[in-house]
């Protein structure tokens, strides 16, 4: 009997607003936003978040954005109201947008909200958040069509992997995020799209996301193919013992410059491409099986 | 007979501070302390007693001239200077961590070879030095684990074992009891009697008036130099304190009284 | 003759190292292996055997070597630095060392990253200027190691320049201070330009021996050696500055060149070992606390003793770095805070408990 309660004060919850014609949405702290009309003007902190809007088609909403905010290329037009973690607050009130898109990570939101702002706050960490929050912000939006550009995108990551040749699947990667060495795990947002690629990363999912590891462990498993962004690459062969390892012996070395190591890392809209970019090296690199010293087809 | 002297000043000034602040402390100050002898520097706070030692060891820049044994102080090599003068300071830090025996060695470094083990000779010596101070019962303790006497009494072995042929003290008595000022007062006696010149600042005047000779001082300048055994001394001493001080003689001893009335 | 109380002591540091160097190459990735049987006969184990080998051989015996090698410099550093400012709360990174090579390596990340991170709109430094200093190619030739070992030398000269000279202790230590704080804010400044640099920055700053090799173990002990030996020829100095400037001055000592160069060896050994491993922190400050606990002696045994001492510490420490969550890793300076850390800790409390004592 409660539940049957609890159900229609849902539903007459839901409608109030729509009855307004308004916009509602709960954001990623469990914070319910309402609006009386799709807002217009929107300053975004968050690079995927920008991202998002403008592949939703609505980057001429955007008012501004963070520092960090680089894609696509009409954004850095956009005034820039300093970093994602620290906005210049004053910058920000100054735009009068109708909503700020943050990360959850900021506390910069509390300082917006009593200055009168309306916070959404979203952050996506694996493959289901970069849908559920294009879903979101399509809602805040009001995009109708939210759902086609998600699955547009997914259509891609899935193209990026049937590009790949048969006997790349199951090239054993190891994905390096960070001198340390810090690598990316099975179970972070790099390590989805590689299992989704059909390879195996070294890296199995209970070490956690991003794990510090003991090099050792790296020459242990010693990868066919190995993934690094330019600023980690230097050096890597002379490492202690890892001259061995067999993407280092055959130069099977996948070295991202700094831009597309962005798009790599960055949960967001870009994951088709990242996919793509993952996919164009592994077919360049792991295709071509050598035989190893002994003469024995791996 | 005409003896050497350990000691000279000739216009020694002193200025202290840096820049525009700088104030001078002595001056143009000349003295002649004589070799083979005790000499007493004594006035009131602030009279520059301790500057005008520490200038006589080299420790601070002046202007003038200071002469050690007949040579000019500047032209004395590190090893040399440190052989034939001894410094015992006043309120220095201390090596807490380090044991007795190590910290009077250490007085011995002016005549050991850099990098030299300590030599039977350097042994002698430091023994001699912590019996003639009654600290040898402790060599093997740490100087932290002792009382602020003992701890004054290894600093002086330290500064004996040098062995150099002038010692200045400034304020040796710190912390040390009567029968152990007593000790300390043999003890420059005996080396007096050796021929070495000791010359210390001293604020215990009666402890003073016991050496040899009395240098005194006030605002920078001296203001008598003369044995302890003379009139004037006394009048120069009585005058320099005020008058609030009168020496009288008794069982055989130059003392300072109180002048409580006047 | 009976061997005295430091040759005792620092025969059980030989002992301990080398008992921890075997340990160290049965601890790996995969936790405690006993690679002892392997390696010594490999005809009783032989699939184990070869694998062993190069593992050993190449990685771990290197790290082991390297840690104790960097244990030792720190801990020479430290009682050096403890000698020469006479505070036991003195650690070889006072002179400004730990931020000049935070700054060096923040600015050799950034530029190998290639400048990226001043994105779009207006960058904060007109062309020439940004672009000369994070050129990529030089700091490529220079490398992480070479940034931070330069870094560190650069900031003690800073030091050196500001206090003009090592006249007065104090003005080295607050110049030490000023230099280290200013340049900390710089390294800040400089990772605004690179946020992505942040977790490798981290990395440094919490000390890693992850990628030592053979070349980087040798450079140290290399090191370590020289400045345990020009330590060695100035120990008598720390001695008499033990006693006071005065005093150590009218026992014939040049105190300022000598002071100048034991601030010399500070910097080197704290340079060279920082460039390799990062900021370690407590093993310069705890191991010549350590010793001083056993024993009282001169800086000349202390300064071997120690070197030992911080070498067994670092090495126990990287060992459990690598073997507690394996094939993760702890950040080895976390661990050196902890069993560092923890000893000093233990060291007070029993200061404590014992009352009395001469006064």
């Amino acid at each position: 009997m409660t539940r049957c309660l609890r159900g229609v004060m849902g539903w007459v919850f839901v409608c109030l607003p729509l009855l307004s014609y308004g916009v509602t949405v709960t954001d990623d702290r469990g914070v319910t936003v309402t609006f009386e009309r799709s807002p217009q003007r929107i300053v975004s902190l968050l690079p995927s978040l920008t991202e998002t809007v403008c592949e939703l088609d609505q980057c001429h909403r955007l008012v501004g954005v963070d520092r960090y905010s680089n894609y696509p290329a009409m954004v850095q037009r956009l005034p820039q109201v300093g970093g994602g973690l620290d906005p210049s607050v004053e910058a920000v009130v100054a735009l009068r947008p109708d909503v700020v898109l943050m990360a959850t990570s900021s506390r910069a939101a509390e300082r917006l909200q009593a200055l009168g702002l309306k916070v959404v706050a979203l952050e996506p960490r694996s493959h289901k958040d970069v849908q559920r929050v294009m879903m979101k912000i399509g809602q805040l939006l009001e995009v109708p069509d939210a759902q086609k550009v998600w699955r547009a995108i997914d259509a891609g990551v899935s193209a990026a992997a049937q590009s790949l040749p048969k006997s790349v699947r199951g090239t054993r990667v190891y994905f390096e995020v960070n001198q340390g060495p810090y690598a990316a795990g099975e179970s972070s947002f790099i390590g989805e799209t590689l299992t989704r690629l059909g390879v195996k990363n070294i890296v199995p999912a209970d070490l956690g996301q991003f794990p510090k590891l003991n090099p050792e462990y790296v020459v242990r498993a010693n990868p066919d193919l190995i993934m690094v962004g330019q600023r980690s690459a230097a050096g890597m062969a002379q490492r202690p013992g890892w001259a061995q390892i067999r993407a280092l012996r055959e130069q099977r070395l996948c070295v991202f410059p700094v831009e597309q190591a962005n798009v790599l890392v960055r949960p967001g809209p870009r994951m088709a491409e990242a996919a793509r970019l993952m996919a164009d090296c592994l077919s360049a690199k792991a295709s071509e099986k050598t035989p190893d010293a002994k003469g024995r087809k791996p | 007979m005409v003896r050497s002297s350990a000691l000279q000043a000739n216009a020694l000034c002193v200025r202290l501070g840096h820049g525009r602040h700088q104030v001078e402390v002595l001056h143009d100050i000349s003295l002649t302390l004589t070799r083979g002898r005790w000499t007493s520097i004594v006035g009131p706070n602030g009279a520059g007693k301790s500057t005008l030692l520490k200038c006589l060891a080299g420790l601070l820049p002046y202007t003038g001239e200071v002469q050690l044994l007949e040579q000019p102080l500047r032209q004395w090599s590190h090893r040399e200077r440190a052989r034939h003068l001894a410094w015992l300071g006043q309120n220095e830090v201390s090596a807490d961590d380090l044991c007795v025996w190590d910290v009077v060695m250490l007085g011995r470094l002016p005549h050991q070879a850099w990098l030299a083990p300590a030599s039977e000779a350097d042994r002698v010596a430091v023994e001699q030095a912590l019996k003639s101070t009654q600290a040898w019962a402790w060599r093997d303790r740490a100087l932290g684990q002792l009382s602020g006497g003992e701890r004054q009494r290894v600093l002086l072995a330290r500064a004996l074992a040098v062995e150099a042929d002038v010692l200045l003290m400034d304020e040796p008595l710190a912390n040390l009891d009567p029968p152990h000022q007593v000790d300390w007062l043999s003890l420059v006696r005996e080396l007096v009697a050796h021929g070495k010149t000791v010359v210390s600042v001293l604020h215990e005047i009666g402890m003073a008036l016991h050496a040899d000779e009395l240098v005194v001082m006030a605002d920078g300048r001296v203001t008598h130099q003369g044995a302890c055994s003379e009139a004037s001394t006394h009048r120069a001493l009585e005058a320099v304190f005020d008058h609030r001080i009168a020496v009288h003689s008794l069982q055989g001893q130059w003392v300072a009284i109180a002048q409580t009335d006047h | 003759m009976m061997p005295t109380r430091a040759v005792w002591m620092g025969l059980v540091g030989v002992w301990s190292a080398l008992a921890l160097a075997a340990l160290g190459v049965c601890v790996g990735s995969t936790g405690f292996e006993n690679l002892i049987g392997p390696l010594w006969s490999p005809a009783s184990h032989p699939d184990q055997a070869a694998m062993a080998q190069q593992i050993v051989w190449e990685i771990r015996l290197p790290r082991t070597v390297g840690a104790w090698a960097a244990g030792a410099l720190l801990g020479l550093a430290g009682a050096v630095a403890q000698g020469l400012f006479r505070n036991p709360l003195a650690d070889p990174y006072l002179l400004g060392s730990a931020s000049g090579a935070s700054l060096g390596v923040a600015m050799a990340l950034v530029a190998l990253g290639g400048g990226a991170g001043m994105l779009g709109g207006v960058s904060m430094m007109n062309g020439g200027v940004a672009v000369g200093v994070f050129s990529s190619a030089l700091w490529v030739r220079i490398g992480l190691t070479g940034a931070g070992f330069l870094g560190a030398v650069l900031a003690v000269l800073l030091t050196l320049m500001l206090s003009r000279g090592a006249g007065h202790t104090l003005r080295l230590l607050l110049s030490g201070v000023v230099v280290g704080v200013v340049l900390g804010a710089g390294t800040h400044l400089v990772l605004l330009f690179s946020p992505d640099s942040l977790q490798a920055m981290q990395a440094f700053m919490l000390g890693s021996t992850a990628f030592v090799g053979w070349t980087s173990a040798t450079v140290m002990l290399i090191v370590w050696l020289a400045c345990w030996l020009l330590a060695g020829l100035l120990a008598r100095v720390l001695d008499g500055l033990s006693l006071g400037d005065s005093t150590a001055f009218s026992l014939g000592l040049a105190v300022t060149p000598m002071r100048a160069a034991l601030v010399g060896v500070l910097a080197l050994s704290t340079g060279t070992a920082v460039a390799q491993t990062g900021l370690i922190a407590f093993v310069g400050l705890a191991a010549p606390h350590l010793i001083r606990s056993l024993i009282k002696t001169t800086h000349a045994h202390l300064m071997m003793l120690s070197s030992l001492a911080g070498g067994v510490l670092l090495m126990g420490a990287d060992i459990l770095a690598r073997g507690l969550i394996a094939p993760q890793e702890l950040p080895v300076g976390v661990l050196t805070a902890v069993l560092g850390g923890g000893y000093l800790l233990w060291l007070m409390h029993r200061g404590q408990t014992q009352t009395g004592g001469a006064s």
